[in-house]
């Protein structure tokens, strides 16, 4: 059944690989576009009215909030600037609540930047205690067989399945 | 009526107290008399709190309008169904609904383990009875329930109509049931760590239960959405509110024990990591519980909220540090021989995935609480909505896929080039294809194009699993496919059950991706007979009609929408004005298929002019999204089902079909 050897994936091909991979993914959520829209900008602040949503999608009947807006936007736009300058003049305007994101200065960084904080510190413990379990495991003889090649053959894997099944039954 | 439903929920708290006393004391001094006390004291519990939900329902259905909570929460109009659901519609009920659900566990759980568990069982009745005791401390001292007024009005001032909806009727029974379920495995782990007993039996005794819980706070997140697509006619479904967090945050906990238990099950690891998120999960039910009714943070779901923030606070810090303690104290009889041949291995792609799921958590969790941080700290109140969500969160959600599709097919301890290359070659090769695809018509949406490649990639792993595990029982069984397939699955119910839910997980992951994404949208005021278009619909506006009864009034836009030139029908899209409390509400009409959401809102309406504005959303694949919940449910009932020896063996002993999962 065991095939020739092969050599295992080596760890540091496979840190590259997800570094390369997060890199790829998370390269588009910092990228911020600048041309301001109206669906932009309108995502970008949150109504005042208390129903939670953002300018854009509250659409309460005569909302006191979003209509007026809405306008608002609609004529900052008018007037020219990028999405960033205008949604500072609302700021600037309303105060820091009516964005419907922290902003990325200040205090506000950390509601950015812990969250990766805190999954790169799970990853760096995950990373030291799957190194110590490797160490454990090493101290052990290899099995003779790699269990390796029975998990890919349904067939052994449904015998040893049955016979698991069958042990736990009669225990 | 009230008298009595008063009267059962202070003999309730007294039986509860009594209860816990007997229990604890009973596992003290191994009195065996004293823990039967303990266990009939938790019945008794059960049916002195279900005589006080059947008092409300009563009144509420007998509309006695001198109790507070029936006048407040209904009217004689309100139909029989919404004043049922009356019954969680406000804090009060809802709370006294929390405890019936926990009365219901706590009484089957006694039933269950009256012969097995009988170290572990004084402690669980004790865990439960106090959670129980802590909720109807607060019905008996603080919130009554049953509180008359000084007069009798003539009317009830009615249900939110937010609530008086079919989705809303499920939604918070169901969300419900998620969040108290978690108290089973909570008060079994709580139990193994009082004992000492610390092996995989508590867990192998709540597997069941760890399975309905999540179940139900699959169908309960999933109904919320429902809800909120349905009835707020913003043209979405989940808006990254305080309260959908709260209901979020233990489903991804949850989701991370299901697939961690595994490891403990299978290698004797992560014991000290399993109680950790059976511990958490279950805080942060109470987490939820205390945003909703707190206050603290500002919420669509305003109409819960009430003083109760403090209490809640309270009970959340007690349950952390009695749980901490006792982790604490157990940490030495925890450890396990934790062993690992290689960082490729189902061990390691499942820490991962572990890892993404409690990340996911944290980032749901740091965003929902930062605007009171932020306030603390600097003084300003800021907003975190949906940009920040949807922004941290997307990275997060690809890489989750990708592990649904590794996790299932890598190997246990080791995989070679080799497996790897077997295992992976067409996942693979099939997520490249159809993010080809995708990146030819999707127009080069970076997220979608890969969202939609780890999606089949995942999907491919899943279906390699059943081909393969079908073609070996067809070639040495000489099986049907179809027999061989439901025998395949049968004989692992709980693999092959995971997997079906895995292809639901990545359903909702595609209907969410595409319509948020690809979704489109036109806001646009139209004269009788004018028209609007939007992807491959026209929509014609002919006016309105109105209906009206003693309840609400109605004007329904008639439009009438083509495709292609052809009839496809008329949309009713609605405003209703409710009598009672004069509240406005927004009815949306859905025109729905396979391939998108037509999606029409009544945003206004002149009379005069009989003009409207309509508000009209195509939303790309959003029955895939409810479809996949289907199919999560489906799969989830799989891994549920009992099997033929156990069925067989358990009626023999005459006992109710899957009392075996407490043995």
């Amino acid at each position: 059944m065991s095939g020739p050897r092969v050599p295992p994936l080596r760890r540091r091909d496979f840190l590259a690989g997800a570094a390369v991979s997060f890199a790829l993914l998370a390269g588009p959520a910092a990228a911020g576009a600048s041309a301001p829209t109206q669906a932009g900008l309108e995502s970008g602040l949150t109504c005042q009215c208390g129903c939670g949503l953002t300018v854009h999608s509250c659409n309460h009947l005569n909302c006191s909030s979003s209509i007026p807006l809405k306008k608002e936007i609609s004529e900052r736009i008018a007037l020219g600037g990028s999405e960033e300058e205008i949604l500072s003049y609302f700021q600037a305007k309303y105060g820091e609540k009516i964005l419907s994101a922290p902003t990325t200065t200040g205090f506000n960084l950390a509601a950015w930047t812990m969250p990766f904080v805190g999954i790169g510190l799970g990853a760096a413990i995950i990373g030291w205690v799957l190194a110590r379990w490797r160490r454990g495991a090493a101290s052990r003889p290899a099995p003779v067989v790699a269990r390796d090649s029975l998990e890919g053959d349904p067939a052994s894997r449904d015998r040893i399945e049955a016979a698991l099944r069958d042990w736990d039954t009669r225990s | 009526m009230s008298e009595i439903g008063r009267l059962a929920i202070v003999l309730g708290f007294v039986v509860a107290l009594w209860g816990i006393g007997a229990s604890v004391l009973g596992a003290l001094r191994r009195d065996r008399d004293l823990v039967a006390s303990g266990s009939h004291a938790a019945y008794a519990f059960s049916a002195l709190v279900g005589i006080a939900v059947a008092a409300l329902l009563y009144l509420l259905l007998t509309h006695d309008f001198n109790v507070e909570y029936v006048a407040s929460y209904s009217s004689t109009t309100l139909p029989v169904w919404y004043t049922i659901s009356a019954l969680w519609g406000g804090m009060k009920g809802s709370l006294l609904w929390w405890t019936f659900i926990l009365a219901v566990c706590n009484a089957i759980v006694q039933a269950q383990n009256r012969a097995k568990n009988r170290d572990a069982m004084p402690w669980v009745t004790a865990v439960l009875l106090s959670v129980g005791a802590f909720f109807l401390s607060l019905l008996v001292f603080v919130t009554d329930p049953f509180e008359r007024l000084s007069f009798t009005p003539a009317e009830g001032s009615d249900l939110n109509p937010l609530l008086q909806n079919y989705w809303m009727t499920i939604h918070p029974p169901s969300l419900y049931v998620g969040f108290v379920t978690t108290t089973v495995p909570f008060a079994f782990a709580i139990a193994a760590l009082a004992t000492g007993k610390l092996g995989d039996n508590w867990i192998r005794t709540t597997r069941r239960w760890t399975i309905f819980s999540w179940f139900f706070l699959t169908l309960g997140n999933l109904f919320g959405a429902a809800w909120a697509y349905v009835v707020l006619g913003w043209g979405g479904y989940w808006a990254w509110d305080p309260v959908e967090n709260a209901a979020f945050m233990p489903w991804l906990t949850s989701t991370a024990f299901l697939h961690s238990v595994m490891i403990q099950e299978k290698k004797d690891m992560l014991k000290v990591w399993n109680m950790v998120l059976v511990i958490l999960t279950f805080a942060l039910t109470i987490f939820g519980t205390f945003l909703t009714r707190s206050g603290v943070i500002s919420s669509v779901h305003s109409f819960t909220q009430s003083g109760m923030g403090p209490f809640f606070m309270g009970f959340l810090l007690f349950v952390l540090a009695v749980s901490i303690g006792l982790l604490a104290w157990r940490l030495p009889m925890l450890k396990s021989r934790n062993e690992l041949e290689s960082v490729f291995s189902r061990e390691a792609a499942f820490l991962l995935n572990n890892l993404v799921l409690v990340g996911i958590a944290f980032t749901v969790f740091w965003g929902t609480v930062f605007p009171v941080i932020s306030e603390w700290v600097r003084g300003v109140k800021i907003t975190v909505g949906p940009p920040f969500f949807n922004r941290v969160n997307a990275p997060l959600a690809l890489a989750l896929v990708l592990l649904m599709g590794i996790g299932p097919v890598i190997a246990w301890r080791r995989a070679s080039w080799q497996s790897l290359k077997r295992s992976f070659l067409w996942p693979t090769a099939t997520g490249l294809a159809v993010g080809l695809a995708s990146l030819l018509l999707a127009g080069g949406n970076f997220y979608a194009v890969v969202a939609f490649s780890l999606s089949a990639f995942a999907l491919t792993t899943v279906w390699i699993e059943f081909w393969r595990g079908m073609r070996v029982r067809q070639a040495m069984l000489g099986e049907p496919a179809w027999t061989a397939l439901s025998r395949l699955v049968g004989k692992n119910r709980r693999r092959y059950g995971g997997y079906v839910v895995h292809v639901g997980t990545a359903m909702v992951f595609i209907g969410i991706v595409a319509s948020s994404v690809f979704k489109l949208e036109k806001q646009q005021g139209l004269e009788p007979g004018g028209t609007v278009d939007i992807g491959p619909y026209t929509l014609r506006y002919d006016g309105v009609r109105t209906e009206s009864d003693p309840h609400v009034d109605k004007t329904l836009a008639q439009v009438f929408v083509t495709r292609g030139g052809k009839p496809v029908g008329t949309l009713e899209p609605e405003k209703r004005f409710y009598k009672r409390t004069k509240q406005p509400t927004t009815e949306v009409a859905i025109w729905s298929t396979l391939g998108s959401d037509l999606y029409v809102v009544l945003g206004s309406y002149d009379a005069p002019s009989k003009s409207a504005v309509l508000q009209v959303f195509l939303n790309p694949l959003m029955a895939w999204m409810w479809l996949g919940g289907v199919v999560m449910a489906l799969g989830t009932a799989i891994c549920m089902w009992p099997a033929w020896s156990e069925r067989t063996a358990t009626v023999a002993a005459g006992l109710p079909a899957g009392t075996r999962t407490a043995s």
